[in-house]
């Protein structure tokens, strides 16, 4: 059974006196297990795309399915990693990794561990007491990571997770996302990614759904057989790259 | 840029919201026959002084607490919800232009007769008093707060289902922070100011009497007793002095850790005070959570249990209901309210006017006149000390903190102080009243245009220089227009306290005489104090409320929309 689905998903939203219609007739399953991309130009849709699949947004139209049952509401078993990151700039990184968890109605023992966990695990050791604001982006970036792997979420959504910080910065965390994602403790096996940069979604993804802008719709579904680790600078790779570039060009 | 239309729905709100204020006003008004008179005694020595000051600081304690706890949810209402907003930000507003002080007789009609006569009565009559003069800044501070919250916080909280009271603790009171305190020194600068007030004019020749510095000072005055007189400013200045040095100061240095990023870069540093009381406040934390971890466990217990989860869900089932009947009782509590005091605000203007009411146009315009010349006065001497500040640095450095001290001080402590020496001068009240009143406007004008200046792009300043401009033409290019916006706000805030200032600045007794000048101020306190004429006082007061209305519909609106409009600097 797939783990999410959207069945003729369409958007709309209210703009003046007329309406902007932003998806147009979605229909995407996320597989248990699939690293899945989403890639597209701006204004396509995409990220109006992630929030429908958490449930922050309902859909003018169509249905979203969650392990077969109609979302009504927020899905408590996904968590989502913003582009701006969305740190509260008042609680420590350990208060903000722990949000969840509390909101979830862990105990405190439970959720100091857990969070603990986490903030190993993405490099921030010793930065527990440490503010948003004595951070520097990346790491700012991997509060993010951590506070949303800290639910132990079934679907990791991911905003443009890359795409604030500077291009050395996001090569490494994008590294360590992987390493995370293949590591056996990891309780984390689906995540959908939203990138408008090609290459980032041709490193990290099984699957590829390439999008084209007004209304937003789905061009293209690929599947990426490409040998992991992936390198950026083989043949195959950059004509995977030119397949997608092609794809969005043709139709901007 | 679109002209601006008074359309006839725009004249409706306007003649209800005054109708409603009307009826409000009467409301309290209907209750003045069920009091009987209080004549607690006044001893002015030394000796009283601090029982005094007590009396004083905790009643603006109590204002204090009552109006955070309505602003907060208040400006939460208006901020989460568009509907509440329509209407609540603009009652707010029409709030904020009342002139407060001519409501206290009325008030202590109310308060004295719901709570069965006596000292009590007052107390309560000054607290709400109080109260409305620093709720309404802060509800909008947290309004403002909660409405530019950004949007992916919010986002952020959904997605991982931070709801309920989590959510409160954990974004909205964080976030309305430094708003809060920003406005709570805003808001106990007007507390005290109207603090003194009602208790200047509770120990006038009315029947009520608060005990309290103000009134310390009052009789001290009126006793000729310069010595007490002297002490009890002192007293006063030393309150609010350590108030700043120990409570705001560190506050503010606080609340700078709430703060989103790229809303102030500026740190505002620390002090050596603000480092002590961390540490205190370290060793009271740790020493709470020995005391209270017991009970938070066991709470955790019970919410593991589900007994918690259980209370929350029939609270969540009957919360609707529960919600709705509490709100329409409210409602038809206020509707009942209104209602009555329309028919009592009726009533009193149907019985014959007395031939007085034929003055209330002439003493409006007299009173007009007279805020007229306090406002030049204000202006003549604030626009020239910013423009100065504006090209100079460092006379900005001097003078931002003597007029920061000069401005807290509450300026109604000041008048005995001024009517003894003005009246003992000129033998009459017309230098002194325009006096009182430009203390009560001045402030605001001032703080406004330095806040201004200050925002005023350095790279304008020398764009201006380096083309050659004259100091004269810069002012006028430059500094002038892009003032402007912080002028208009400025006039806006000092003519409503010069409204509020009028009703203690046009009649005062002194030593037994009482001294007047032909205004609505004198009027109402006239009609209050010694005639006791009910319809008098309504009339004085509903025509001022009438003028500030209409004055801030027909002129301040428009000014305020053309100068922000044509004047920000937003590029």
């Amino acid at each position: 059974m797939a783990l999410l689905e959207l069945k003729s998903v369409s958007m709309e939203f209210a703009r003046g006196k007329g309406r902007l219609r932003v998806l147009e007739n979605i229909s995407v399953t996320i597989e248990q297990g699939q690293f899945v991309a989403i890639v597209g130009p701006s204004g396509c849709g995409k990220s109006t795309m992630l929030r429908i699949m958490n449930g922050l947004i309902q859909p003018t139209s169509g249905q979203v399915l969650y392990e077969g049952r109609q979302l009504d509401g927020i899905n408590l078993e996904c968590a989502l990693v913003f582009q701006s990151f969305a740190l509260l700039p008042w609680l420590s990184v350990k208060a903000n990794v722990e949000m969840g968890l509390e909101a979830r109605g862990v105990p405190p023992a439970e959720r100091e561990a857990r969070a603990g966990i986490y903030i190993d695990k993405v490099g921030l050791d010793g930065f527990e007491e440490a503010y948003p604001r004595e951070l520097s982006g990346g790491m700012k970036q991997r509060v993010g990571f951590a506070r949303a792997l800290a639910v132990e979420p079934k679907l990791l959504l991911m905003d443009e997770p890359f795409s604030a910080l500077d291009a050395l910065t996001a090569i490494t965390l994008r590294e360590e996302l992987l390493d995370m994602w293949q590591a056996p403790d990891m309780p984390v096996h689906t995540m959908v990614i939203v990138t408008h940069i090609i290459e980032e979604a041709v490193e990290l993804a099984d699957r590829v759904i390439v999008m084209a802008a007004t209304p937003g719709r789905i061009v293209a579904d690929l599947k990426v057989d490409l040998p992991r680790p992936r390198d950026k600078r083989t043949e195959g790779f950059n004509a995977f790259t030119d397949r997608i570039f092609s794809l969005i060009e043709e139709r901007v | 840029m679109r002209r601006q239309t008074f359309t006839v729905r725009q004249s409706l709100n306007w003649l209800i919201s005054f109708l409603l204020l009307a009826g409000f006003l009467a409301l309290f008004f209907q209750y003045r026959h069920r009091v009987a008179a209080i004549h607690p005694h006044l001893n002015v020595q030394l000796s009283n002084l601090p029982y005094y000051a007590f009396c004083s600081f905790y009643r603006m304690l109590a204002a204090y607490v009552l109006s955070l706890a309505f602003a907060i949810s208040y400006g939460m209402a208006a901020a989460r919800n568009p509907r509440n907003e329509r209407i609540m930000i603009p009652a707010i507003d029409i709030a904020q232009s009342v002139p407060v002080v001519g409501f206290f007789p009325a008030a202590i009609y109310f308060f004295v007769a719901i709570s069965g006569g006596g000292r009590l009565g007052v107390e309560l009559a000054a607290i709400f008093l109080i109260f409305t003069s620093q709720a309404w800044n802060l509800a909008l501070g947290v309004y403002e707060a909660v409405k530019t919250i950004p949007a992916d916080s919010l986002e952020a909280l959904d997605s991982f289902g931070v709801t309920g009271w989590m959510r409160l603790k954990r974004l909205y009171v964080p976030a309305s922070v430094p708003k809060l305190v920003y406005n709570s020194i805003l808001s106990w600068v007007a507390g005290w100011y109207f603090l003194i007030a009602c208790e200047i004019i509770a120990v006038g020749p009315a029947h009520y009497r608060l005990p309290g510095l103000g009134s310390f000072l009052m009789e001290a005055a009126d006793k000729g007793r310069t010595g007490e007189l002297i002490a009890g400013l002192v007293a006063l200045l030393v309150i609010i002095v350590l108030m700043d040095v120990l409570v705001w100061q560190p506050l503010s240095i606080w609340a700078q850790k709430f703060r989103y990023e790229f809303a102030a870069s500026q740190s505002a540093g620390t002090t050596q005070i603000y480092d002590l009381l961390v540490r205190l406040g370290v060793n009271i934390r740790r020493a709470m959570r020995t005391l209270v971890h017991p009970i938070t466990t066991m709470f955790a217990r019970l919410a593991r249990a589900g007994a918690m989860a259980r209370l929350g869900a029939l609270l969540q089932r009957i919360g609707k209901p529960l919600r709705i009947a509490w709100l329409s009782a409210l409602v038809a509590l206020i509707i009942y309210g209104l209602g009555d005091g329309l028919i009592a605000l009726v009533r009193t203007l149907r019985q014959p006017w007395p031939s007085e009411a034929r003055m209330i146009p002439a003493a409006a315009g007299a009173s007009f006149l007279r805020l007229l010349i306090a406002y030049a006065i204000s202006l003549a001497w604030t626009l020239p000390c910013t423009l100065a500040a504006s090209d100079n640095p460092r006379f900005d450095r001097l003078l931002a903190p003597l007029a920061e001290i000069a401005g807290s001080m509450p300026a109604t402590a000041l008048f005995p102080v001024i009517v003894l020496f003005v009246i003992q001068l000129t033998g009459n009240m017309n230098l002194a009243s325009i006096l009182l009143i430009l203390t009560g406007m001045q402030w605001y004008l001032l703080f406004n245009l330095l806040a201004g200046a200050r925002q005023v792009p350095a790279d304008l300043k020398e764009a201006a220089r380096s083309f050659g401009l004259s100091r004269y033409a810069g002012w006028r290019k430059v500094t002038v227009p892009a003032l402007s916006p912080s002028l208009v706000t400025g006039s806006i805030t000092a003519w409503g306290g010069g409204w509020n200032a009028l009703i203690l600045s046009e009649y005062f007794i002194y030593r037994g005489h009482h001294y007047e000048v032909l205004g609505l101020g004198a009027l109402l306190d006239r009609a209050t104090y010694e005639t006791g004429n009910g319809t008098m006082i309504l009339l004085s007061l509903l025509s001022m409320v009438l003028i500030v209305m209409g004055l801030n519909r027909l002129v301040w609106r428009p000014v305020y929309n053309f100068a922000t409009e044509r004047f920000r600097v937003d590029y």
